[in-house]
């Protein structure tokens, strides 16, 4: 049985469940973004925005609850033979990823609040909006939308390519300890 | 020919209701004509700047009492420019066509809560008899009227094409009726 909270070796099931849940949650909002806005005007593409809006708005939740837990538990820190540009670089990727899962969702809800539209979450509850009606903020908050969506690939790309050049060439567990199963050594 | 002014004027007169009920006044600013609808599942509030009715009611005579209500389609606000910006368009009230909703009751009835109007009321080119319950109380020569009916938009033919969809926008819209009004001497 694997531990709820995380350990000086491994991280527990609490942040692997909010790691994973969020990991499928950011993959799918950003293939529904990008398949969304290049479809043509009809009800598929309002029916893949409203799913899109209120996965955002779920990630926004799971992202502070995220922030919380790794707040009130130890983080497991990173091997001692990493290089310092390596640990400097993982630092400054997790860290750009938390920055990314806040404002992402942050800039879309505000994307919809200055269109005035309501947004209700999965047909469950409704959100106020943040912002008055504002032409002008929606198409900022839409170019910075747009400009984080490539930042994301971009460190995500790091965030991936990382994980698995430790699992699969330098066969350390940094992947293993955010997988559940056996305990590393 | 000397005649044709005095049938002018029968005609008139047969045409309206008897001169009974009370006639009344909307006072625009204290009014409202707004509805509730939905988008993607969530709740949103329009109204109507511009609208004018002829009213006439009267508790005591109800036989005589009518309601005549024209609503400038163009003067929609839901607080949005872009729902705005396509709500004239053809799929939805086609103003350019279609500038003017009207409802023209046929029968006001006592209720156990108020009363009700049995109107026709047409948007676009459709019109079906709406029911409109609502509650009347007066103040002097001031009065209140709060009512509203829930319609299928899609009856009206509002919002067409890919536009029918009940996810992209729902089909029920609370049409909210809000009116204070003054009675006028005849």
């Amino acid at each position: 049985m694997m531990q709820i909270r995380n350990s000086s070796s491994r991280w527990g099931a609490g942040a692997q469940l909010l790691h994973w849940l969020m990991a499928l949650g950011i993959a799918t909002a950003m293939g529904l973004g990008w398949v969304m806005v290049n479809l043509p005007m009809g009800a598929l593409k309002f029916q893949l925005y409203a799913v899109h809006k209120s996965l955002g708005i779920t990630l926004l939740a799971l992202v502070m609850l995220r922030l919380v837990w790794r707040w009130l538990n130890t983080t497991p820190p990173l091997p001692g033979q990493l290089p310092r540009h390596e640990r400097w670089l993982a630092h400054g990727a997790h860290r750009a990823l938390y920055a990314l899962m806040l404002l992402m969702p942050l800039s879309g809800y505000v994307i919809n609040s200055a269109a005035n539209f309501p947004l209700n979450v999965f047909g469950l509850v409704q959100i106020p909006n943040l912002t008055p009606e504002s032409e002008a903020l929606g198409e900022w908050a839409s170019r910075i939308h747009l400009a984080l969506f490539w930042g994301f690939v971009l460190v995500l790309a790091g965030h991936i390519g990382g994980a698995l050049r430790h699992h699969f060439i330098l066969r350390d567990d940094i992947l293993r300890r955010m997988l559940p199963g056996r305990s590393p050594r | 020919m000397r005649s044709y002014p005095v049938l002018a004027l029968a005609l008139g007169l047969a045409a309206m209701p008897a001169l009974a009920a009370d006639r009344w006044q909307i006072q625009h600013p204290d009014s409202r004509l707004g509805f509730e609808a939905t988008q993607q599942g969530g709740q949103f509030e329009g109204h109507f700047a511009d609208y004018s009715a002829q009213m006439r009611f009267s508790a005591d005579d109800l036989a005589n009492s009518g309601f005549d209500v024209r609503i400038d389609m163009t003067s929609v606000d839901t607080g949005s420019g872009q729902r705005d910006n396509a709500l004239p368009d053809k799929p939805w009230f086609h103003t350019e066509v279609f500038p003017e909703a009207r409802y023209v009751t046929r029968e006001i009835r006592r209720t156990d809560d108020g009363y009700e109007a049995v109107g026709d009321l047409t948007i676009r080119d459709n019109t079906h008899e709406v029911i409109l319950p609502f509650t009347w109380q007066v103040d002097g020569d001031t009065a209140m009227m709060d009512g509203s009916v829930v319609i299928d938009r899609t009856r009206f033919g509002v919002g067409q094409g890919e536009w029918q969809d009940p996810q992209v926008a729902g089909h029920d819209v609370e049409v909210i009726v809000d009116l204070t009004l003054d009675r006028v001497a005849d």
